[in-house]
């Protein structure tokens, strides 16, 4: 069936059946993705799959269903569902279904170029960043993963206030891990590489980087556990920042789950940090011109020197406040409920370099990888106490691997700080970007 | 679901282009959430999932291809597309498909799609009062139900036809405590493969008093020191440790390819006597069991180490291949968009002869970890992390005083050396896993047991 038939078909049946307003979400996805293994193609996947969600209102309530097999029987699956749903909730706050922005700013997410080129080009690069890996250096025995995928996303929405918005997407991710072993010591690290442009893929850079980065972690010494200076690298910073976003959130705030509640105007971190909201930023895989209501985003500074410019809103916490949305609902994906996100946020890069905020400390710690993120964090309390990979910095140098580490601290007092912020900016595939940080001090134990 | 003359025929063309193996996953279910907070139901949610994963192995060559598109055109284009993959070789050839009757080892009372979502609304505002109840300085409480079913049909070129249902049903329980600027969470998570009678009967007196003790307990505990001390840690959801430490080192994905410090070393001693490490996928409705794994063989009780010494691993068909290994009905996948891969079902430590009483009395000076968080593993290393919801300090055979932000690191191979006490309470949590082949529901469970020395990671420094 055709899917601007069916999302029309199903919108007039919605508001045949009782419905006041309704909205249609269709998302499709096709995806290509390969895992190499000492050379052969271990394993190999593509997909073709996609899913549809109705929202609509029914006595002023919101109900939700949604489901991946598109025929007659699913419209009245859906119906019936949205109502009982409705139905069950015990909020009643006026929300409505949206009748669009004046303008969307008009931005290219999708690189034709990129689908264009064949999977066995794509193959070959990542047989020859694998081969370039393990021909690197001896002590380099495997690599445990060696991935390439490649997605292609197509989202529609389209309402009962005749809105109809579309937006396509795609990208590549490379993902490598590297197995080292030197001795009985045995460490891995891991690289990741994503871009909409294939031409910018250099095999040897790649495989340079993935291979230092695991090498690296050989030779791993112990330091006294204490409270150090650390340097925290720009992707360990950019999980943590997607880790603690739910701070933002001003539905989180009006239902007392953050302690930025009431803090707008007020100064929450250091003078250097400056957080921003970039729904079009060049470096960013991810991104939109519209939210996940139809609103048009727009780029925004959510801390500015340090002092908290606006939480991030949709169309009902901002209703509640009797202010206007800044364009923050999202849609995980056809099968979620609304929600609220930014699109790509990121630290603003300073001026000095890495190398140049390593010189400033005397002795600390770099911190190169976090994990154990989801669990070791409390984003009401803001304290974290999570598993660390990095270096011994001593006399303005990095020295040796540390042993398995925590770092554990309070994100509200590591935003207030933060002492310096270095020139370049990276970002995970999700949009959560950031320069490498110097922070005045963190707990830090060693195994 | 789909016309057996169809799968058939996308089996065959799956095998066009000299793969030696076929098979079908084809999965419909259906799923209802619904969330309450500040006292009211403000979220739900009820979907479809529908869609068929194509799977072809050729040797030691894997190839998945999924679609939701369930017409016979566009299954065999799928189908065909996948196969490009391989390259050459005679078309192979399918068994005739043999329908198993599988007799279910898990009884469903209720099916909840049969149950208004009011009725389920009504326990959730149980178990919210009871947490808002416990203690004034409750100021939130988030109750989470949600239950699925399942049904899926698996078919494969050696002749495999097998059809099952599998039902969930889970009640979670988060309560946040505050005064000042303090805010602290506790969290419930109790789940079944049952259905609906499962959470209506389920004691929320328990469930929900315990989250919203955790958080007002944790509220103004001291921040936990941090150093190399005894940590002891309680039964049920507490065997999330072996679960990170030793359960995913077991699993085929990382052991067939050597990507284990467990690989290579069945019958060896890696582990102290008291310690039985067993996954058990038949135990009667817990929440990781099922009547057949995602590649239709039957699940089973697999002992993965006996009294110290490896006894086995969990397999799944295709890494059997690399390991020249038996399947061990370990294969599991979220869903039909995931290759499945050898998982967890239900994991845990087997009960030994110590009282909980006599560990704790025995200890002059360590870590009580009450309640686990979660936590992850690097299987190629064993290196794990993972956080203490509710912790105490042990002081001369004493629970002494609760601490907070306490997180646990170490290796697992060495950690299960380190294993010095194992109780006789054994019990079961539920949770979420999630690995290559995607988020599924798991038990994690041990008795009490004391680890003679880990690394703690806390706020306090030393």
């Amino acid at each position: 069936m055709n899917i601007a038939e069916y999302q029309e078909k199903l919108l007039d049946q919605a508001i045949e059946a009782g419905f006041t307003e309704a909205e249609v979400y269709f998302e499709r996805k096709s995806s290509f993705q390969c895992m190499l293994y000492e050379g052969q193609i271990d394993s190999y996947e593509t997909s073709e799959d996609g899913g549809l969600s109705l929202r609509a209102l029914h006595n002023g309530k919101m109900g939700y269903a949604y489901t991946e097999k598109l025929d007659d029987d699913s419209m009245s699956f859906l119906i019936n569902s949205v109502k009982a749903n409705a139905d069950v909730l015990d909020e009643d706050e006026g929300i409505d279904i949206f009748e669009g922005s004046n303008e969307y700013a008009p931005h290219n997410f999708y690189n034709e170029e990129l689908e264009t080129i064949g999977i066995p080009e794509k193959i070959e690069l990542l047989r020859l960043i694998e081969q370039k890996i393990r021909a690197y250096d001896s002590r380099i025995i495997t690599l445990d993963y060696c991935i390439l995928e490649e997605y292609t996303t197509e989202r529609s929405l389209t309402n009962s206030k005749n809105l109809s918005l579309s937006h396509k997407e795609n990208g590549l991710v490379i993902f490598l891990s590297t197995v080292v072993k030197e001795g009985e010591e045995l460490k891995t690290g891991s690289y990741l590489k994503m871009t909409r442009d294939f031409h910018t893929l250099n095999a040897d850079e790649i495989a340079k980087a993935a291979a230092e980065e695991a090498l690296a972690n050989l030779g791993e010494t112990s330091i006294p556990s204490g409270k150090y200076p650390i340097i925290l690298r720009s992707d360990a910073t950019a999980s943590l920042l997607s880790t603690f976003m739910p701070i933002l959130s001003a539905e989180n705030a009006q239902k007392d789950q953050s302690l930025f509640k009431g803090k707008v105007g007020q100064k929450v971190a250091s003078d250097a940090l400056t957080l921003l909201n970039a729904p079009f930023h060049p470096e960013a895989l991810s991104g939109a011109s519209f939210d996940g209501e139809g609103v048009a985003t727009t780029e925004q500074a959510i801390i500015l020197d340090g002092t908290l410019q606006t939480l991030l809103h949709n169309r009902k916490t901002a209703k509640k406040e009797g202010s206007e949305t800044s364009g923050h609902a999202h849609k995980d994906s056809y099968k979620g409920t609304l929600s609220i996100a930014p699109q790509n946020l990121y630290i603003s890069p300073g001026k000095r370099s890495q190398e140049e905020l390593v010189a400033l400390v005397s002795e600390g710690v770099l911190i190169t990888e976090l994990s154990g993120l989801h669990s070791g964090t409390n984003t009401v309390s803001g304290d974290f106490s999570v598993a660390a990979k990095g270096f011994h910095i001593q006399d303005g140098k990095i020295g040796s691997p540390v042993k398995q580490m925590t770092i554990a601290g309070n994100f509200f007092e590591f935003l207030n700080n933060i002492e310096e912020i270095s020139s370049k900016l990276f970002f995970l595939p999700d949009g959560y970007g950031s320069p490498s940080l110097l922070v005045k001090e963190l707990s830090v134990t060693v195994e | 679901m789909i016309k057996q003359s169809v799968i058939e025929n996308v089996l065959e063309a799956a095998l066009s282009t000299g793969g030696d193996f076929s098979e079908v996953f084809i999965e419909d279910k259906f799923v209802n959430e619904c969330a309450l907070q500040s006292g009211k139901i403000e979220q739900s949610i009820s979907g479809r999932d529908f869609g068929i994963g194509i799977r072809i192995f050729s040797g030691l060559q894997s190839i998945y291809t999924y679609t939701n598109d369930f017409s016979e055109e566009g299954l065999l284009a799928a189908a065909k597309r996948a196969a490009l993959a391989i390259n050459g070789g005679a078309t192979g050839t399918i068994q005739p498909l043999k329908k198993e009757i599988i007799t279910p080892i898990h009884n469903i009372i209720i099916l909840p799609n049969s149950v208004e979502h009011a009725r389920k609304a009504t326990v959730m505002r149980q178990a919210n009062d009871i947490a808002r109840n416990y203690d004034e300085r409750i100021s939130q409480v988030k109750v989470r139900y949600l239950d699925e079913e399942q049904h899926v049909l698996i078919a494969n070129s050696e002749g495999k036809f097998v059809e099952d249902t599998r039902i969930h049903s889970r009640l979670v329980i988060q309560a946040t405590a505050s005064e000042g600027k303090e805010m602290q969470t506790g969290f419930y998570g109790p789940g079944a493969h049952a259905g609906f009678e499962f959470i209506e009967n389920l004691n929320l007196e328990h469930y929900a008093g315990e989250a919203a003790r955790i958080a007002v307990t944790m509220l103004h505990a001291d921040e936990c020191p941090s150093g190399k001390f005894p940590v002891i840690i309680d039964n049920e959801f507490g065997g999330v440790i072996f679960h990170e430490a030793c359960g995913h080192g077991l699993e085929a994905t990382a052991v067939a390819k050597n990507n284990s410090v467990f690989a290579n070393r069945l019958g060896e001693k890696v582990a102290p006597d008291i310690v039985t490490y067993i996954d058990d996928g038949t135990l009667p409705n817990e929440w990781g069991s099922l009547n057949i794994d995602d590649e239709g063989e039957k699940t089973r009780k697999n002992i993965l180490i006996e009294n110290g010494i490896l006894k086995g691993y969990m397999i799944d068909k295709f890494n059997a291949r690399r390991m020249n290994a038996e399947p061990t009905g370990s294969s599991r996948r979220q869903s039909y968009r995931f290759n499945p891969t050898s998982r967890m079902t239900n994991t845990y430590i087997a009960p030994g002869t110590s009282t909980p009483d006599e560990i704790i009395t025995s200890t002059e000076y360590g870590i009580y970890a009450k309640y686990m968080g979660g936590g992850q593993v690097n299987p190629s290393t064993g290196d794990y992390n993972f956080a203490v919801m509710e912790a105490y300090i042990v002081k001369d055979g004493k629970i002494d005083r609760p601490v907070r932000g306490a997180t646990l690191i170490g290796n697992g191979a060495k950690t299960l050396q380190l294993v010095d006490r194992v109780g006789n309470n054994l019990a079961h949590g539920a949770g979420m896993c999630g690995s290559i082949s995607g988020s599924l529901p798991v038990n994690v469970g041990q008795p009490m047991i004391r680890v003679s020395e880990m690394t703690v990671g806390g706020t306090k420094g030393e």
